[in-house]
Order: C-alpha cells, then sequence, then structure tokens
C-alpha cells in the first residue's frame, strides 16, 4: 500500500511516536496512560488476581506498542519525496502496526481531550483553544479509516 | 466459570480463569477495554 503524505501530515505521524513514547513513561495514573493499560478486574476483592496479571501482560503489551512505535519512524524514515509530498509505501504486516498505533494514539488522544462517541471531531470551533488537537485527532481518525477501507478492498493475491 | 465482559456489559466468552485473562490480554491489545467477571 502507497501512502502520498503532505509534509504537514508527515510532521504530524512523526509527533505520533514521541507523544506516546512521554505517555508510556508517565505514571501510571495518567487517565490516557490508564486506558491503553486498563484493569482486567474490575471486582476489589480480585486485587491479587490484577497484580498478578498486570505484572505479566503489562511489560509486554508496552514491548509490542514501542516496537510498532519504531515501526511507524522507519517507514516515514524510508518516505520518499514526491514533489512537495512524500510516498510511503507499507507491506500488509506495516498496514496492520499502523493500524494498532493509530488506534492506540487515538485512544489516548481522545482520553486526554475527552472525545465520546457523540463528539464530532470534524466539526470545531474557530475559538475552541483545543482546535488544533482535535483537528489533528480528526486527521488521525481519517487515516486509520482510509487504511481500513484500502485493506477491506485489496485484491487478494 | 469465568466470563469476559466488552464495555461493562456483552458477554464475549467465557471460560476458564486463564482462557478468560489470555482472551482480555488479546483484547487490551487491540486497544478494546474487556474486564472478568466471576458472575455469582
Amino acid at each position: 500500500m502507497e501512502l502520498t503524505l503532505e509534509s504537514a501530515e508527515v510532521d504530524l505521524l512523526r509527533e505520533v511516536p514521541e507523544q506516546m513514547r512521554a505517555l508510556y513513561d508517565a505514571p501510571p495514573d495518567d487517565p490516557a496512560r490508564a486506558r491503553l493499560f486498563p484493569r482486567a478486574y474490575l471486582d476489589p476483592t480480585e486485587e491479587r488476581a490484577e497484580q498478578e496479571w498486570e505484572a505479566l501482560i503489562h511489560p509486554e503489551l508496552l514491548r509490542e506498542r514501542l516496537a510498532g512505535l519504531d515501526r511507524v519512524v522507519a517507514a516515514l524514515d524510508r518516505a520518499e519525496p514526491r514533489g512537495r509530498r512524500f510516498r510511503v509505501a507499507l507491506s500488509p504486516d506495516e498496514v496492520s502496526v499502523w493500524l494498532q498505533v493509530l488506534n492506540d494514539a487515538r485512544l489516548a488522544f481522545g482520553t486526554r481531550l475527552e472525545i465520546t462517541e457523540d463528539s464530532d471531531v470534524y466539526r470545531i470551533a474557530p475559538d475552541d483553544p483545543l482546535g488544533l488537537e482535535k483537528a489533528a485527532y480528526a486527521w488521525l481518525t481519517t487515516l486509520q479509516g482510509t487504511l481500513v477501507e484500502a485493506l477491506l478492498t485489496a485484491v487478494p493475491d | 466459570m469465568w466470563q469476559v465482559h466488552y464495555e461493562g456489559k456483552a458477554v464475549v466468552s467465557d471460560g476458564s480463569r486463564e482462557k478468560c485473562e489470555a482472551d482480555v490480554a488479546r483484547l487490551h491489545a487491540h486497544g478494546l477495554w474487556a474486564t472478568l467477571e466471576h458472575p455469582s
């Protein structure tokens, strides 16, 4: 799959791994970070099971996520200039990784921006102090949708 | 018997604690917030 990106879009995508790495270093009670490492047990009487589960699962989850971020950066580093734009070629495997990274980023940013199912991120008031962040979130949403559509319409080998 | 819940309501799988924990881990890896419950 080939993506053609504007320079500003490449810059935005480069921000994602940086911000996600900073988030993974945030304290565990940071709501955006916690959304990516949620509890398995809500029942407070299962606290011991929860701690054991977190000790087992969270390091692996973090490793996978960091590896995904590295692959996004690697793909962007390979981007070829095409006039003022950039072409990024992604293998099917990389498309999956990009989808996971985009999903994680949207969960994290969505938590920070308090995005809900009722939010319309494509309609941003001109005086919204979080307008730029919401626009970035909306663009990441569109990119994720584009990748999913491309996967769904891909001709199988 | 344990159950895996998604969004606090839908039961998406059930089985032993080990099986449900594995299911929950996989769902979390996909960004879905699933939890385990032991229905009383």
